[in-house]
């Protein structure tokens, strides 16, 4: 019973370490895999920050024009370009309205983003020229108000103004902030400017990305761009950047690292557990010891060398964390692994986590068996055969 | 009685013990005796006269401080601890006076247990042990528990345990402390026969009616030896012989 109560401590410590490990693979492998769904070799230009008395405030005014990001399409290395202008909506069809993200953008910007077309088609450089008032929409919105119609060809509304739909795109899930990917309609970001802002304000673009043909070139093409734009906003030498271009490799590798440390924090703390399951087979060992004197005191009478005595009570307590250690590792596999289940994520487990926390396991469970071990063999007989 | 080599030889055995501070304590001093193949001798003496101090060296589980102890013509004092576990796997066999048999194990294996510090197969252990229960009378035994047989039977079992390896010698602790006197005449008559068969038995008590078992007689007082010659002639009086 004892003994069970005391591998109990490692089997939870062996368990918390895989099955924290797991937890922080999966939060990182899903980080990983939405990155990869939009593509690395992205460059993103956005308004620069407003700095003002040293304070950051925020997102500036946005100055990247739409002949800005057209102009870098010729660049050096790039493969295309694309800018989103959004704007929110209710969008009506029949009796049924829907509150929805609009994206006013070009054909490009499904290459950009590695987003697909399901049923019907994207538009095209010429719609987008002629604001043609067609839109592509997303898969939440083909449910909510389209339910089992095929939406190809119906026409919706959007602040009073009939749209087209032309096309529907292919479900993508929710995005890092848990944000709907597919509550989204498309259209030409001219039909977005002249219709629903309805402003004649410049053409400025909210996001540009640039697709760059290779991910070694991406520091290349980010300062040709950054170049460029300051040529075109006229910004004398010294100036501050009126916009901020950011590379999609750096920001995966930031939150990459950023799951790499939570994983890393998991596994700490669990390793506590581990910590002291071990002090538990300590703890059971020096009783044992205590209790077992007399044995120990006949055993070495009888003739059994010290080392015999060692070895003894070592074989117990490597034998205690083996067995716990494998049986916890079992059960973390399998706890993580049901648990992936009910989240509908797929758990990986890395087969270094285990092989690490069950050799950390057997370590310092020999370890800790090594000390009341060594204190058996030192048992003067005399005392031990004397002891009540 | 002179005979070739004796099995135990102790020549001016002295045991000091040094404590913190300076202090010291005698507890053997000057110790002289020999004893043969075959003997049946009782040491006897008062509680702190040392008898038990003499015992553990005797027995090889204490090393004198001065003089030399010979066991079987081999000089003790200067072994390692594990030459001397060697030694008391082998040389020697001894019976406690609580037993101190493992109480969740088999009898057979509490029997056979000086066997397997020598490497002696589970089997042939087995097998070893039974001829002991026998010797004992304790046929039929070998699988129940310690703790499901009397106190007299369980110090049969010790009996056979030292006897399994075929020692020079036996050393019994006060083996009938714990005894009823019908048990202990029990105990000392199986110690008597096996001294019959060429035994050589070493027992240290106290009770006189015990030491009447035995031949010879040495009696220790304060660390000395005051006694030693056939127990049929010691007349009570503490003088040296």
């Amino acid at each position: 019973m004892r003994t069970f109560l005391t591998m109990l401590g490692i089997m939870i410590g062996v368990a918390a370490v895989v099955m924290m490990v797991a937890a922080g693979q999966t939060v990182q492998n899903e980080i990983t895999k939405t990155f990869d769904s939009m593509g690395t070799n992205l460059i993103i230009i956005g308004p620069a920050e407003t700095v003002s008395g040293g304070v950051r405030g925020g997102r500036g005014r946005p100055s990247v024009s739409f002949d800005d990001v057209e102009s870098l399409k010729s660049l050096k290395d790039v493969e295309t370009a694309s800018y989103v202008v959004s704007a929110d909506a209710q969008a009506v069809y029949e009796s049924n309205n829907y509150g929805v993200n609009i994206y006013g953008t070009t054909p490009d910007f499904l290459i950009v983003n590695n987003w697909e077309i399901d049923q019907g088609i994207m538009f095209t450089e010429r719609d987008f020229k002629a604001g043609k008032p067609y839109i592509v929409i997303g898969q939440t919105i083909v449910n909510e108000l389209f339910g089992l119609q095929n939406p190809v060809g119906k026409t919706l509304r959007l602040k009073g103004q009939p749209f087209t739909v032309i096309g529907t795109l292919k479900e993508k899930g929710d995005g890092l902030m848990g944000n709907d990917q597919d509550n989204i309609i498309m259209m030409p970001a001219t039909t977005l400017r002249q219709r629903i802002r309805g402003s004649y304000r410049p053409k400025y673009t909210d996001i540009a990305f640039v697709k760059v043909t290779e991910e070694d070139k991406m520091e290349a093409v980010a300062n040709r761009i950054e170049y460029q734009l300051r040529a075109r906003h006229r910004l004398k030498e010294g100036a501050d950047n009126d916009f901020m271009v950011r590379l999609m490799t750096d920001m995966v590798e930031k939150v990459r690292s950023v799951g790499f440390i939570l994983s890393a924090l998991l596994a700490a703390i669990a390793s506590i557990s581990l910590v002291v399951g071990s002090i538990g087979i300590m703890n059971m060992m020096l009783v044992s010891v205590t209790e077992r004197t007399r044995e120990i005191g006949t055993r070495k009478a009888l003739g059994a060398p010290n080392r015999w005595i060692m070895f003894q009570f070592l074989t117990e307590s490597i034998l205690i964390s083996f067995i716990g250690s494998f049986i916890g590792m079992l059960l973390g596999v399998a706890l993580s692994q049901i648990g992936g289940q009910i989240l509908d994520k797929e758990v990986p487990i890395s087969i270094w986590s285990v092989i690490i926390s069950v050799s950390v396991a057997v370590v310092v469970g020999v370890a800790s068996g090594l000390m009341p071990a060594i204190k058996a063999m030192k048992l003067d007989p005399i005392e031990a055969l004397r002891y009540q | 009685m002179i005979k070739s080599t004796p099995v135990i030889e102790v020549t001016d055995l002295c045991k000091t013990y040094y404590m913190p501070g300076g202090m010291s304590q005698s507890v053997l001093k000057q110790i002289n005796f020999s004893v043969s193949a075959g003997e049946f001798v009782a040491i006897m003496g008062h509680s702190g006269s040392g008898k038990s101090t003499l015992m553990n060296i005797l027995g090889c589980l204490d090393r004198p401080t001065g003089g030399v102890y010979k066991l079987d013509g081999m000089a003790v004092s200067d072994k390692t601890d594990s030459e001397l576990a060697h030694i008391r796997g082998r040389e020697i066999g001894f019976v406690f006076q609580n037993f101190n048999l493992l109480m969740k194990r088999s009898i057979a294996d509490n029997v056979s247990l000086p066997l397997i510090y020598q490497g002696v197969s589970e089997r042939d252990r087995y097998e070893r042990a039974v001829q002991m229960l026998h010797k004992v009378q304790l046929d039929g035994y070998q699988d129940r528990l310690p703790t499901q047989i009397s106190g007299g039977m369980q110090q049969r079992v010790a009996i056979a345990r030292a006897l399994i390896n075929n020692p020079k010698i036996i050393f019994a602790d006060e083996p009938t402390g714990n005894l009823d006197s019908i048990t202990s005449d029990e105990i000392m008559n199986l110690f008597t026969d096996l001294n019959k068969q060429g035994i050589t038995i070493v027992l240290v008590t106290h009770e006189d009616d015990v030491a009447d078992y035995a031949k010879r007689m040495i009696k220790i007082d304060d660390g000395k030896k005051v006694y030693d010659g056939p127990r049929s002639k010691y007349n009570g009086k503490d003088a040296p012989y």
